[in-house]
C-alpha cells in the first residue's frame, strides 16, 4: 500500500507540477532538487519550492499536486480544505494515512 | 573626400564618460527603476542586427561587476567577443553560460540555479525564443510563467532577447518591452528604440534614437537649446589646406572645409531648431574673425541683433565684431537703419548694398575675403512677391563669388519655392531634420552618413556622433 501511495505521490508531484510549469519546467523543478528518481519528503519538496518561488508560488504548485492526488486516490478534495490556509505537509500525512487505512 | 571621422563623440577621459553609458540608459528606459524593482522582467525584441544583444549587454554591464549573467543559445563567448570587442570587458566581468545544445529542462534548471542563491542582479537570456520555438504553444507558455515566477521570487532582473518581431505569449507577461528597429532615412540607416512597455515608469517619449558607434549603445535624447551664457573665447582652427574651416572640427571632418568660392546650401525642416541651425551659422563666421577675415551675416528671421552680436563678441571680442562684421537684417524697421537699407529694397537693391558692404568689409580682412552667411527664408520673406528676382540676384552672386575667394552659406527651408534652383547652383547641400526629437544631419553634396547634431562640448560648436 505504502508502495502505492510512493507511486501515485510521486506522479501527482509530476502531474501536479506539470499543468503549472509545462512538462520542461516540472522537469526542471525535480531536476534542480535532484528528486527525479527518489520520493519527495512532503517537508523537504515546501522547503525547496519556497526558496524557488516564494510563499505564493509554492502554494500554487501544492494546491496542483494535491488536486492531482485527489483525483488520482478518488478523494473529496472538499475534505482536504485545501483553498485557505494550508499545511503541505500535513495534508500528505492525512492522504497517506487514510490510504493506509 | 576621405572617409569622415567626427569627434568622438563626444566625451573627455576622466569627467565620467565611463558611466555615461548607464546613466543615459537609466533616464530613458528607467534602468534605474528596472534595477531596483518594479521592472523585474525586460523584453528586447528586434529584427536581427537591430543592435539587441549590444542593449542588453549594457543593461547587463550596470547590473555591476560579478552580479550579472548572460545566458546564450545562439553564440558561444569567443564569438560574441569578435561580434561586439567593445562589450569584451563586460563579457569577462559577467557570468558567460552556453546553452547552445541544452533542452528547455535544462535551461529552466540553469535559471533556477541562477536565480535561488539570490547572487545575480541580472540575467540576460539571449536568445529565449530561440529555445522556445522549440516548445508547444501551451508548453512555452508554461515555461515562461516558470521563469515569470523564478525571477519575481529571487529579487533578479530577467532580460529576454527576441527576433520575433510580432506579440508572442512572453509579451503579456513581461514588465517591459523595448524594440530596436532600423528606419531609412534617405538612404541612410537610422535606429530606434520604441518602449511599448515599462510597468510602473513614467515614459515620457517612446522612441528614441540610437547609434551603436564604436559598438556601444548611445541614444539621443530630445534635441537641447545651449546655454548662450557659457560662450567663452573660441580658439582659431586653421586653414585646411586651401580650404577654410568651418570652425568646429566636426563641421570640417564632415564637409572637408569651405573651399573658395563655394557655395554649401544647408536645407532644414521646419521643426529644427533655430539654436541647431546656428550651430552651423556661428562657428564659420567666428573663425573667419578670428583669422582676421571678415563676415556678412543675414540672419534668420526671428534672429535678435543684439543677441547676435552678444554671442560673437564673447566668442571674438568686440572690437572684431565692430570691425569686421556686418548684420543685415532686413525684416525690421530700425535694422533697415542699421543696415541702411532702404525700406522698399528690391532685390537688386539689396545685392548692391550687400555688393558695397562686402567691398567694405574686404578692405578690413587680413587676406581680402569674407565669409556670406545668409538666410534664403529672410529673404523671402522680405520678397515674396518677386521670387524671380530673388532668384536672379541669388544665382548672380553664386556665380559672382565663384570667382573670388569668398566663401557662402545660404540656410534654405526645405518648402522654400526657389529650393531647387538654389540646390543646383550650390557646390555643398546638407540636410538637417528632425527624428524622434533629434536633430539628425547629413551631407547630400558631397554624400555622407547620418549624424546627431547636439550641443556637448560648448553652445556654440556642435557635436556630430554618427549614426550607425
Amino acid at each position: 500500500m505504502e508502495d502505492d501511495f510512493g507511486t501515485t505521490f510521486t506522479s501527482a508531484v509530476h502531474g501536479g507540477l506539470d499543468k503549472i510549469l509545462g512538462q520542461s519546467g516540472a522537469d526542471a523543478v525535480l531536476m534542480h532538487m535532484k528528486m527525479t528518481n527518489n520520493l519527495p519528503d512532503p517537508a523537504e519538496f515546501h522547503r525547496k519550492l519556497l526558496a524557488l518561488f516564494g510563499p505564493q508560488g509554492t502554494l500554487s504548485l501544492e494546491r496542483a499536486i494535491v488536486k492531482d492526488l485527489a483525483i488520482r486516490l478518488r478523494w473529496s478534495l472538499s475534505v482536504l480544505n485545501i483553498e485557505d490556509t494550508f499545511d503541505f505537509s500535513a495534508t500528505m500525512r492525512a492522504l497517506e494515512k487514510g490510504v493506509r487505512s | 573626400m576621405p572617409p569622415v571621422q567626427l569627434d568622438s563623440p563626444t566625451w573627455s577621459a576622466g569627467s565620467g564618460a565611463e558611466d555615461l553609458i548607464e546613466t543615459r540608459i537609466a533616464s530613458v528606459l528607467g534602468l534605474k527603476q528596472f534595477m531596483q524593482g518594479p521592472i523585474r522582467t525586460l523584453l528586447i525584441k528586434g529584427l536581427a542586427g537591430t543592435g539587441k544583444t549590444t542593449v542588453a549587454l549594457e543593461i547587463l554591464k550596470a547590473a555591476g561587476k560579478g552580479k550579472g549573467a548572460y545566458v546564450s543559445s545562439r553564440v558561444p563567448l569567443d564569438l560574441l567577443e569578435t561580434h561586439i570587442p567593445a562589450m569584451k570587458e563586460t563579457l569577462h566581468n559577467q557570468e558567460f553560460l552556453d546553452i547552445r545544445l541544452e533542452d528547455a529542462s535544462s535551461v529552466l534548471d540553469l535559471i533556477m540555479q541562477l536565480t535561488e542563491p539570490k547572487k545575480f542582479r541580472t540575467i540576460v537570456f539571449d536568445s529565449w525564443d530561440g529555445l522556445a520555438k522549440e516548445l508547444d504553444q501551451r508548453e512555452r507558455l508554461r515555461a515562461e510563467k516558470t521563469l515569470m515566477a523564478l525571477a519575481h521570487n529571487s529579487g533578479a532582473q530577467l532580460v529576454f532577447v527576441s527576433e520575433e518581431p510580432g506579440a508572442t505569449t512572453i509579451d503579456y507577461l513581461v514588465d517591459g518591452i523595448l524594440e530596436l528597429v532600423t528606419v531609412e532615412e534617405q538612404d541612410r540607416t537610422v535606429r530606434e528604440f520604441i518602449i511599448h512597455k515599462l510597468r510602473g515608469t513614467k515614459i515620457p517619449q517612446r522612441k528614441y534614437i540610437f547609434t551603436l558607434l564604436d559598438g556601444k549603445f548611445t541614444f539621443f535624447g530630445p534635441y537641447a537649446i545651449p546655454d548662450y551664457g557659457k560662450v567663452s573665447k573660441i580658439a582659431q582652427r586653421p586653414d585646411i589646406g586651401e580650404s577654410y574651416s568651418f570652425g568646429s572640427g566636426a563641421l570640417d571632418r564632415l564637409f572637408g572645409g569651405m573651399i573658395p568660392g563655394s557655395t554649401l546650401s544647408i536645407e532644414y525642416d521646419e521643426n529644427v531648431p533655430y539654436s541647431a541651425l546656428r550651430a552651423i551659422e556661428y562657428p564659420p563666421i567666428i573663425n573667419f574673425l578670428s583669422r582676421g577675415r571678415s563676415a556678412i551675416l543675414l540672419p534668420l528671421p526671428g534672429a535678435n541683433d543684439e543677441i547676435i552680436n552678444s554671442i560673437l563678441a564673447r566668442a571674438v571680442g568686440k572690437s572684431v565684431v565692430n570691425d569686421r562684421l556686418r548684420i543685415l537684417n532686413i525684416l525690421r524697421t530700425s535694422d533697415l537703419e542699421t543696415a541702411s537699407l532702404p525700406k522698399n529694397a528690391t532685390p537688386q537693391e539689396i545685392h548692391e548694398i550687400v555688393t558695397n558692404e562686402t567691398a567694405g568689409l574686404r578692405k578690413r580682412s587680413m587676406d581680402k575675403t569674407v565669409l556670406l552667411v545668409k538666410s534664403v527664408s529672410a529673404l523671402e520673406n522680405l520678397f515674396a512677391s518677386d521670387l524671380d528676382s530673388l532668384l536672379e540676384v541669388t544665382s548672380q552672386e553664386i556665380i559672382t563669388l565663384q570667382q573670388s575667394h569668398d566663401a557662402h552659406i545660404l540656410f534654405l527651408p526645405k518648402d522654400s519655392p526657389i529650393r531647387s534652383r538654389i540646390l543646383s547652383m550650390s557646390s555643398s547641400y546638407a540636410k538637417l531634420f528632425v527624428r524622434d526629437g533629434t536633430v539628425l544631419m547629413f551631407g547630400v553634396k558631397p554624400h555622407t552618413g547620418i549624424y546627431a547634431l547636439q550641443h556637448l562640448e560648448d553652445p556654440i560648436s556642435p557635436s556630430l556622433t554618427q549614426l550607425v
